[in-house]
């Protein structure tokens, strides 16, 4: 007995000893992932999203490396929600690379900064390197005085590209429908009755990935400046001017309207974006609601696709300007904590200079950050980078993401036919109230 | 002696058990610590709430409990419909119908491919514009669905998605009831035919008794996965039109992704809750049903 037991130990023992070994061996393989990443043949490593600029990015990484010696790797991680799940993981097990972007809203930009992720780069930016960028990128990556967050005012974040959002049109299907594919509608009955005329044409008239809830909340959201005003926009956050105005319940009816005039392609109230590139960019639908990156998408899905751009056609009873979605950019942000930050700094202050940003739109098709390198863009990205100047300003509250949620499901509520303006406005004021009471 | 013993039986087991206390106990104690706080996910201090989290999800978060009448609708009709189906086809087979092993083949086959994969499928069958479910009933002169949003129509999209969740699904029921129907002895049934018993009555008075712990095992299983249901959702739907397709699993992401980690995990506590209470209602019933029969 006594020996079996003696035989027991031995085996217990080196099952340990195993135990031990195996579990030192895959820590060694766990940490080495990480160790890897931070090898010493590499000086700066970023993490990024843009799956469509990743050639272009390594290209600019080797130009940098043959310039200064500097070895620079970005490494992508996609889709954008695995990409933000990665960086807060990473944030968890302070693993964050020497670049990246939280990719949220101002509230988790902020979480970041105050927790000492994110470098605060207004002193370099202070030297001559911001005045290159457009303004409203720049804005989107600052922090202002008085900001609703407590952040330190200031720079946090470098813009890559810019992008803002308008309609797209097939010229071709617009003739098909007896429409002035060089005259697009200007007003909101003009754009109606234009859907009305494409729907009987049998052409579906309107499409966007309204799947995602914010491209509708996007859409809207040049109307709500439209006809409220910035003021208005900022009361209603604020909690002073309800949802249940009748100017909401008619910003919220406007979807109704196009589902009223047939303007809506099939399936719009769960299609997501590529979905709905895809029925624009094959001819199935006449009008898109996308952002200045449908350009790249659009050129590689249909390289013939014959389209202009339009303006979302203003409200004519409107007393205020329409602004639409966008000003804001691709940026990247800086670790504070890494041992690499000058280097990372250096770089992408190279990275945002005339010839590297002139590169970058030229092969992506996006607009650069840099104001001063839109000379080499297609007309119809020069159209939108003109209108940066009417995009919304950035505003010094920001809504609180469930009260936004409902609006966004909202709004599919009455695509989908499903409810009245009325209703959804009840359902969002009525969230509103519920947030504020859970403070 | 004896403590040598012990000890040595103790080093045996420490290897799984400092795995089970590292994966499994500490992320259950630290679930239940993180609810009782308010978190972004990323700041290094959080916020103490006590029980608030866990008031307002009871009884101040309507979509959250919406989401749980969604998921109950999905078993519902998984344990109907998918276990009737599954029930039917695992008697054929039992039963000895040709190409035994490739009915089982068959029906295995949804279940091991990927939930993402299977919701891309559907979606493209399900779409509008290009699915062929819509071409193939347009072709039969259904005219009406021309262009129908299956996943997009408030009626229908719920529907949809658990038409797709039952056929990835029936396949495992398909497969534990077959293994429960070839364990019965095959002489209950013999002697049973000789005593004049027909099929129905074999079935109602040998199978159902003696499949009922099965019954128990695959009804379980089918409310565990029915209500965890989440990747068939994000693929196809992200909880749309308008919500009527978010599951309990899907809000909690929706919170996660948004910063909402201690409320989050409020939710994920409350679903647990609620999956353990099914789950021992439905072993308390079926022990009644059991002992009756």
């Amino acid at each position: 007995m006594s020996k079996l037991t003696r035989g027991n130990s031995k085996f217990a023992i080196s099952g340990l000893v195993v135990f031990s070994i195996l579990l030192a061996v895959t820590s060694a393989i766990l940490t080495s992932c990480t160790s890897k990443e931070k090898q010493k043949s590499t000086d700066v490593i970023i993490w990024h999203w843009m799956t469509d600029r990743e050639d272009v990015f390594n290209e600019l990484a080797k130009r940098y490396e043959k310039q200064t010696g500097i070895v620079v790797k970005f490494e992508t991680f996609a889709p954008s929600d695995a990409y933000r799940d990665k960086i807060r993981a990473a944030t968890q097990g302070n693993l964050l690379p020497d670049v990246f972007s939280p990719l949220g809203d101002d509230r988790e930009l902020a979480a970041y900064v105050k927790a000492g992720h994110i470098a605060n780069l207004t002193k370099e930016m202070e030297s001559g390197w911001k005045d290159r960028f457009f303004e409203k990128p720049l804005a989107y990556s600052s922090f202002f005085s008085g900001n609703q967050w407590d952040v330190e005012p200031g720079i946090y974040g470098v813009p890559i590209d810019v992008t803002s959002m308008q309609i797209y049109y097939n010229k071709g299907l617009f003739k098909e429908a007896g429409l002035d594919p060089e005259n697009p509608p200007k007003t909101w009955p003009e754009f109606i009755e234009a859907g009305r005329k494409l729907r009987a044409a049998g052409i579906q008239p309107f499409v966007s990935g309204f799947g995602e809830g914010w491209l509708a909340g996007a859409f809207v959201s040049s109307y709500e400046w439209n006809l409220l005003g910035k003021q208005g926009v900022i009361d209603t956050i604020r909690g002073k001017l309800p949802y249940t105005d009748p100017r909401w319940v008619r910003l919220l009816g406007l979807l109704g309207e196009m589902r009223e005039a047939g303007m809506f392609a099939s399936g719009v109230a769960t299609m997501v974006n590529k979905d709905a590139e895809r029925l624009f960019a094959t001819g199935r639908a006449a009008m898109a609601w996308n952002g200045s990156w449908g350009v790249n998408v659009y050129h590689s899905m249909n390289p013939k696709l014959n389209y202009g751009i339009m303006l979302p056609p203003r409200l004519p009873d409107a007393k205020y300007p329409l602004k639409i979605w966008g000003g804001g950019a691709s940026s990247l942000n800086v670790n504070a904590e890494s041992p690499n930050k000058d280097k990372a700094i250096a770089f992408l202050e190279w990275l945002t200079d005339d010839e590297q940003q002139a590169f970058l739109a030229q092969e992506t098709r996006n607009i650069p950050a840099n104001k001063r390198c839109c000379t080499a863009l297609s007309p119809v990205l020069r159209e939108f980078a003109n209108n940066l100047d009417i995009t919304q300003d950035r505003l010094p509250i920001t809504e609180d993401w469930k009260v936004l949620s409902v609006k966004f499901t909202g709004m599919q509520s009455i695509v989908a036919d499903y409810k009245t303006p009325e209703q959804v406005a009840k359902e969002i004021e009525s969230e509103k109230k519920r947030v504020a009471s859970a403070r | 002696m004896h403590n040598r013993s012990r000890i040595s039986n103790l080093l045996f087991i420490l290897p799984a058990l400092a795995m089970f206390c590292v994966f499994s106990v500490y992320p259950f104690v630290k679930t239940f610590q993180l609810s009782a706080f308010q978190w972004d996910g990323v700041s290094k201090s959080m916020q103490f709430v006590g029980l608030n989290n866990y008031k307002d999800v009871l009884f101040n978060n309507p979509n959250f409990w919406y989401s749980m009448g969604a998921a109950g609708y999905i078993t519902l009709l998984a344990l109907i419909i998918q276990n009737a189906l599954a029930l039917l086809l695992a008697v054929l087979v039992d039963r000895g119908v040709k190409a035994q092993n490739f009915f089982r083949t068959t029906f295995f086959l949804p279940p091991v491919l990927s939930f993402i994969v299977v919701a891309l499928v559907w979606k493209w069958i399900y779409d509008p514009n290009y699915g062929i479910l819509n071409f193939g009933l347009t072709g039969l002169g259904m005219i009406q669905f021309q262009g129908f949003g299956w996943l997009s129509e408030a009626k229908t999209a719920l529907t949809g998605v658990a038409v797709v969740h039952m056929w990835k699904g029936f396949g495992w029921g398909f497969i534990i009831l077959l293994a429960g129907l070839q364990g019965i002895p095959r002489e209950l049934y013999e002697s049973a035919s000789i005593d004049g018993a027909s099929v129905w009555q074999q079935f109602k008075r040998i199978t159902v008794p003696l499949m009922i712990p099965t019954f128990v095992v695959v009804s379980i299983l089918t409310i565990l996965g029915s209500m965890q249901i989440f990747d068939l959702i994000y693929g196809m739907t992200r909880g749309g039109p308008a919500g009527l397709t978010h599951v309990p699993i899907t809000r909690i992401y929706e919170y996660m992704n948004n910063g909402e980690f201690g409320y989050a995990t409020t939710m994920a506590v409350v679903f647990g809750l609620v999956l353990l209470i099914v789950s021992l209602v439905q072993i308390n019933v079926s022990r009644r049903a059991s002992q009756k029969i």
